[in-house]
């Protein structure tokens, strides 16, 4: 059996590590434009903020290939894949066939439209080369300009205030992680940052940048203009598909895939940021570009492709933010249409400073958000996961005391023909 | 291979369990000097309260796969197959909170604890009293459990218990007595009081 | 969706502060109680020893781990050590605060009292007779120096047995008598319990449990009895007066003192000082339109009895009438104060005074009261609340107050049928009034508040039972509008009746935890003019939510004068069935009445209901099937 992964992020190791485990003998192919060992993407945020060195990146020993017995191919781009002749093309002279293909080319960060940004010191940060750079060009730099309150734009603007430079930070919406958090928790985290010295700029986008060879300002939406040494862009990211054959292979925002992240191709396979499945909570198709949601997607390709069907049972997005003494927890549908009948309920303890917001669709808890004491966040995750109609009153699960207990005591768990 | 079992009908909420598992984290490994130790040792396993306040020893279930392991960004969560126990490595942890939203059974905390880095703060939960187990001692908690609430054994041998006792109860002739006539009889009437006050 | 602390209580004035103080961040027993759970179930079935230190020691109720102490003490034993040092510690406490009151008098009659008075002369001469104190000839003050002398003999161990303990009928004394029980000394059964209940002494799960009725009955016709004499005869026997309850007594103009505690000693001085020329007229200097005296918990209903001084709440109410920002100062004595008052007062401009030497608080200011100081140290800290007023923020009073009646001794009682027991008798004889219950006892966050008194109390009178009640039981049920001169609509056709004729409320509030002492006595004669004992009457008690030691002493002391007696929540005695048996089965053979556990006061009210009509049967009067 010849098995090839795009992809050496943690959706891909993910799989074949699933692989090995059920085929001792198979072929395992890994190709990736990433070279060297895996590593942890979320962490490249702690080295630009300093808590964490390149050497703690790595999340798998130096004989990991040769362990698992891969076979590597590394700083090559995937440019096609060829679903007759069951073959991918590597670069432009090398193409490797396949019998099994798993696609876990994750995301690529979402290009922003503004002139010049070719300029140095202008950086998406996706990668660990991206941080490297940063941190090259980090000593002469004084004022940061991050575009983005998403995850990512967060992250860095977090970073570079730990660093000690003045951050502003553009968003489009009104408080960030807006797609993350729900308006309350977003507006807690606001104001954390702004008392860490944040500066923030609301519904406003960078036109283009101004510099000699190094950037030196930004043009501002309103006319404005921001003077700038360091720019970073977090406006999202895409799944990273451009060499999927779309007549061969569904896609919609990402790669379609079913409860066996297999996608319109038998042969074809797809898991982690690049993959689209049913999301649990808003029961619908969504990409879900997190961790967590990569290795177990890749987990799962990877049993399935060795050929022992297993399904999933849906993903799910959520979000951890730590930030100072804010620890704040998203799962779900954080901020639910009003239209749909969905239920909400929250509650804000101020002398505990926590606040926690329950979102409803009948019985079943479809998402929250929840800011410090944060311990049973996995209780509710798992509620919605296995989708888990509550017998208990709903207010219970606002109370800090909420605990597992109080779901299996009422055969919740039990009675849930889905429950593990 | 002998495992804590937890037998929640048993528990009386007296969170002996907590006490001597945060000791035998602390460095003096002595209740007494513990208290004064810093960073304080906390406990692994925690007495959660059941909707009816009874108590209810929660503790990692060691899963396997485990879910917490897989969300773990930088790889710190690890499975120790010789002991059958999921562990953290704090060196690695980066406090990222990924597991807590990943434990289905709520009992990572998070803080700074005697294993850790001093002054970091790290995910902490039951290591099945690795430490003790290395020195041939039973886990902490069990061993303070008056209850038999927890109790160290092979599933095997809870499994058996646990059918005898119910082949006991419904063979003829046998008594349906409860376990505890007068633990039963508190909670019947606690179970009052707390419906009258939630209706 | 419900409204909000609903589920922690049932006073409107009690939900509104609970949201206030959310919002201000205070927190409050509530909270605290919910930080609790789950509570520690060796000691909930009182399967924990702590009595020595080869201990602590606990038993496996499942039957799996230990079964014995160190010492080898059983759960029977266990339970019975600590069911007894609860029943001594609440003795302790009631005869403590008595003994205090003999120690006024005493000071009066020897003229040291300063301020203190004798403002019953008539009570004083009677009490003295029955304490066998020569009164021929003497005045007030020899009799009250005698009289003092003699009460605190009833402290000691040199009598056989207690005075006041003559007041119960004879086939009850005789009863004690038999069964060993008859209390010697106050302070020497609740020594005498410490002393048992050490490693190695008595061991008799039975005995131990006799020793606790013994010991109770030294405070029911002890100390309790006497501290409400005592305090009848200094500071007046209460007669029937207006006045009103619940948070809406806090006036928005006035300097607003809340006394809080037991002992009248203490609020009786400061009452005076409040309404003293001089503090009314610094209160007006300073903007006030007057010095406005409440109470909380029992020191209030001891004034409210005497002086129809208003109440602002029950135990659970303290902290939340501090929440209001509009108390210029609490002063407390002792017993029930939460040890958390002062932190809730330092959120607003509150003064929170102790005045005990026995009673420190953290964050109070100490200002202690003796007998020869307390007139002025009044003067002192109603200045200091008067001065205080200045400092007022923005009040929240978010109720107006209820009106109703108090002051239900038993001599007023007996007045207001005209001077005999007879025609009560007569009513109940009838049948028009089926029997008489006493609700008596705490607030406890287990239940929810109020709900237990007020359901419990509403059920009985819709069934003809007249209700008395005391302590916190009776705020609730003064909140409530029971005790309005218009509440007997509220009652059975017969009690409607009844009350009507009489112009008095289904539910007389007859005073303080301590006059629990005054439902005996009514008891007693009641028994007395029917010549049968208590245990053959048609009345019972409840205690729907008790909390404290005290209030499980007045409990044994019920039981063993004979009154069937419903608890709310469940002592912590569950650890052993044989106790538990004894408790609400076996008694029944030994004192003629038993206690049962019910924490639903709809269910309770069918128990009790249930037992009056089978006493009524008992007695050849009509019953009814409930
Ligand atoms: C700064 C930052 C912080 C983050 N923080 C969090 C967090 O706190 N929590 C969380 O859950 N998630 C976080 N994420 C998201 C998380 O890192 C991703 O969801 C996860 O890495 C996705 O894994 P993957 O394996 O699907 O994709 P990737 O990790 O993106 O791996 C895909 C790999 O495929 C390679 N590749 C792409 N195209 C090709 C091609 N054509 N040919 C060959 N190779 C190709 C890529 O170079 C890459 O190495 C963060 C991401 C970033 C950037
Ligand atoms: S020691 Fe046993 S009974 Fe006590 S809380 Fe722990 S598990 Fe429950
Ligand atoms: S921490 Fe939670 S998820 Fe992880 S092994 Fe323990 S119980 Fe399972
Ligand atoms: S907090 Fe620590 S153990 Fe938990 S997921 Fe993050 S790194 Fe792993
Ligand atoms: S096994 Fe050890 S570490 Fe785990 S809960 Fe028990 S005492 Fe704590």
């Amino acid at each position: 059996m010849e098995y090839v992964i795009i992809g050496n992020g943690v959706a891909g190791i993910s799989a074949a590590e699933s692989i090995r485990q059920l085929d001792a003998d198979g072929n395992i192919t890994m190709i990736g434009d990433e070279s060297g060992l895996p590593y942890c993407r979320p962490m490249i945020s702690m080295v630009l903020e300093g808590t964490a060195t390149p050497n703690q990146l790595p999340i798998r020993k130096a004989k990991f290939y040769d362990t698992l017995n891969i076979a590597p191919i590394f700083g090559e781009r995937v440019t096609d894949i060829d679903v007759g002749s069951r073959t991918v093309q590597v670069g432009t002279a090398q193409s490797v066939a396949y019998d099994r293909l798993l696609i876990a080319t994750g995301a690529d960060p979402r290009p922003i439209n503004a002139q010049n940004q070719e300029l140095k010191n202008i950086s998406y940060m996706r990668t660990s080369l991206h941080v490297a750079n940063m941190l090259q060009s980090l000593a002469g730099t004084r004022d940061a300009l991050v575009l983005g309150g998403g995850l990512v734009g967060f992250k860095a603007a977090y970073g570079l205030l730990r660093r000690g430079l003045k951050v502003t930070m553009l968003i489009g919406s009104g408080y960030p992680l807006s797609l993350q958090v729900d308006q309350t928790a977003g507006q807690m985290i606001l104001k954390e940052l702004v008392a860490q010295g944040l500066k923030v700029k609301v519904g406003v986008e960078v036109t283009a940048f101004e510099g000699q060879d190094k950037v030196e300002a930004a043009q501002i939406s309103d006319g404005s203009k921001i003077a700038c040494d360091m720019v970073v862009i977090g406006k999202g990211v895409l799944p990273a598909l451009s060499f999927v054959p779309r007549d061969h292979i569904e896609v919609d925002l990402g790669i379609m895939v079913n409860a066996h992240m297999q996608t319109s191709n038998p042969h074809v396979y797809a898991a982690g940021d690049v993959a689209e499945y049913i999301d649990v909570a808003r029961n619908s198709r969504w990409v879900n570009a997190i961790w967590p949601e990569a290795v177990s997607q890749g987990r799962i390709a990877g049993i399935n492709m060795a050929g022992r069907p297993v399904a999933y049972a849906g993903s799910l997005s959520r979000n951890v933010i730590r930030i100072f003494d804010l620890d704040v927890l998203t799962g779900g549908l954080v901020t639910p249409p009003h239209e749909n009948g969905y239920e909400v309920m929250s509650a804000m303890h101020a002398g505990r400073n926590t606040y926690r917001k329950m979102v409803f669709c009948d019985q079943r808890l479809v998402g929250f958000t929840m800011v410090n004491d944060i311990e049973q966040g996995g209780v509710l995750m798992a509620l919605m996961h296995h989708q888990i109609p509550l017998t208990i009153p709903k207010e219970a699960l606002l109370d800090t005391r909420f605990n597992f207990k109080q779901v299996m005591t009422h055969g919740a768990w039990a009675a849930s023909p889905k429950a593990a | 291979m002998k495992k804590v079992i937890v037998h929640p009908e048993r528990c009386v909420g007296c969170m002996q369990c907590m006490l001597a598992c945060a000791a035998a984290h602390s460095k003096t490994k002595s209740l007494f000097l513990a208290v004064s130790e810093k960073p304080q040792p906390k406990p692994r396993v925690h007495v959660g309260v059941g909707l009816y306040e009874e108590g209810f020893p929660n503790r990692c279930r060691h899963c396997n796969p485990a879910p917490c392991q897989l969300a773990c960004l930088p790889g710190a969560i690890f499975r120790d197959n010789e002991i059958d126990t999921v562990l953290i490595d704090p060196d690695k942890c980066i406090n990222c909170a990924s597991c807590a939203m990943a434990c289905p059974f709520g009992v990572i905390r998070y803080h700074e604890d005697a294993v850790a880095p001093p002054g970091k703060t790290v995910a902490v939960k039951c290591d099945n009293c690795y430490e003790r187990r290395q020195q041939k001692r039973i886990p902490a908690c069990v061993e303070a459990c008056m209850v038999a609430a927890l109790t160290f054994e092979t599933e095997a041998a809870a499994m058996k218990r646990k059918t005898d006792e119910i082949s006991r109860s419904v063979s003829t002739g046998a008594e349906t007595a409860a376990l505890s006539p007068g633990f039963e009889l508190l909670n019947t009437l606690k179970k009052v009081q707390i419906e009258m006050r939630n209706p | 969706m419900n409204k909000p602390f609903e589920n922690s209580t049932i006073c409107e004035d009690s939900q509104l502060l609970l949201q206030k103080a959310a919002r201000d961040q205070i927190e409050t027993v509530w909270e605290r109680h919910q930080a609790q759970q789950p509570q520690c179930g060796f000691c909930e079935m009182g399967l924990s020893c702590r009595n020595c230190v080869m201990g602590p020691c606990r038993v496996d109720p499942f039957g799996e781990g230990p079964q014995k102490g160190v010492c080898g003490a059983d759960a029977d034993i266990i339970v019975a050590r600590n069911l007894g040092r609860m029943i001594a510690a609440g003795a302790a406490s009631h005869s403590d605060h008595g003994r205090d009151l003999v120690d006024v008098l005493g000071e009066v009659g020897s003229g040291n009292g300063s301020g203190y008075q004798i403002r019953d002369p008539e009570k004083l001469k009677r009490v003295a007779a029955e304490y066998g104190v020569a009164t021929d000839g003497k005045d007030d003050f020899q009799i009250a120096a005698g009289l003092a002398d003699a009460m605190k003999e009833d402290y000691g161990c040199k009598q056989k047995s207690i005075t006041l303990i003559s007041r119960a009928p004879a086939k009850r004394q005789e009863l004690w008598n038999n069964l060993g029980v008859t209390p010697r000394g106050i302070d020497r059964e609740t020594s005498e319990m410490m002393h048992r209940t050490h490693m190695g002494v008595d061991n008799d799960w039975q005995s131990l449990l006799l020793h606790g009725v013994r010991n109770a009955l030294s405070d029911g016709w002890g100390g309790s009895m006497i501290a409400t004499e005592v305090s009848d005869i200094l500071f007046g026997t209460p007669t029937p007066r207006a006045t009103r309850f619940n948070v809406g007594v806090l006036a928005k103009d006035q300097v607003n003192i809340i006394v809080h505690g037991h002992n009248p000693v203490v609020s009786e001085m400061v009452l005076h000082a409040a309404q003293s020329e001089e503090m009314l007229k610094l209160a007006e200097s300073k903007g006030a339109k007057g010095i406005n005296l409440a109470g909380v918990c029992c020191t209030g209903n001891e004034l409210l009895m005497r002086h129809g001084v208003a109440m602002a709440g029950n135990h659970l109410s303290t902290e939340l009438v501090l929440s209001t920002g509009a108390v210029e100062m609490m002063l407390v004595d002792y017993q029930c104060i939460m040890p958390s008052l002062a932190t809730v007062a330092s959120c607003y401009h509150t003064k929170m005074i102790s005045t005990s030497d026995k009673a420190r608080f953290p964050g109070m200011e100490h200002q202690e009261f003796h007998p020869e100081n307390a007139a002025e140290t009044a003067m002192t800290v109603v200045r200091q609340a008067v001065e205080n007023f200045a400092n007022r923020g923005e009040a929240f009073i978010p109720v107006d107050s209820v009106d109703a009646l108090g002051g239900f001794s038993v001599e007023s009682i007996v007045n207001a049928l005209g001077g005999s027991p007879d025609p009560l008798i007569d009513a109940i004889k009838a049948g028009k009034i089926r029997g008489a219950v006493g609700i008596v006892g705490c607030n406890n966050p287990k239940i929810k508040q109020d709900h237990g008194h007020v359901s419990l109390a509403q059920r009985l009178i819709e069934n003809d039972i007249l209700v008395v009640d005391t302590g916190c039981a009776a705020v609730a049920n003064a909140k409530a509008g029971f005790k309005m001169t218009d509440a007997a609509e509220l009652a059975g056709p017969g009690l409607q009746e009844i009350c009507g004729a009489l112009g008095v409320p289904p539910v007389l509030h007859m005073g303080s935890c301590v006059d629990n002492v005054r439902i005996l006595v009514l008891a007693s004669a009641l028994a007395n003019a029917l010549n049968v004992d208590i245990s053959d009457l048609p009345i019972a008690g409840a205690a729907p939510e008790w909390y404290s030691e005290k209030a499980a002493t007045i409990g044994v002391y019920f039981v063993a004068s004979g009154v069937f007696t419903v608890l709310g929540p469940m002592p912590p005695i569950t650890g052993s069935l044989n106790i538990v048996n004894l408790l609400t089965e076996g008694l029944n053979d030994v004192v003629g009445a038993t206690f049962a556990v019910e924490p639903d006061p709809e269910k309770a009210a069918i128990l009790i209901r249930r037992h009056i009509e089978s006493k009524r049967k008992a007695l050849g009067l009509p019953a009814e099937d409930v």
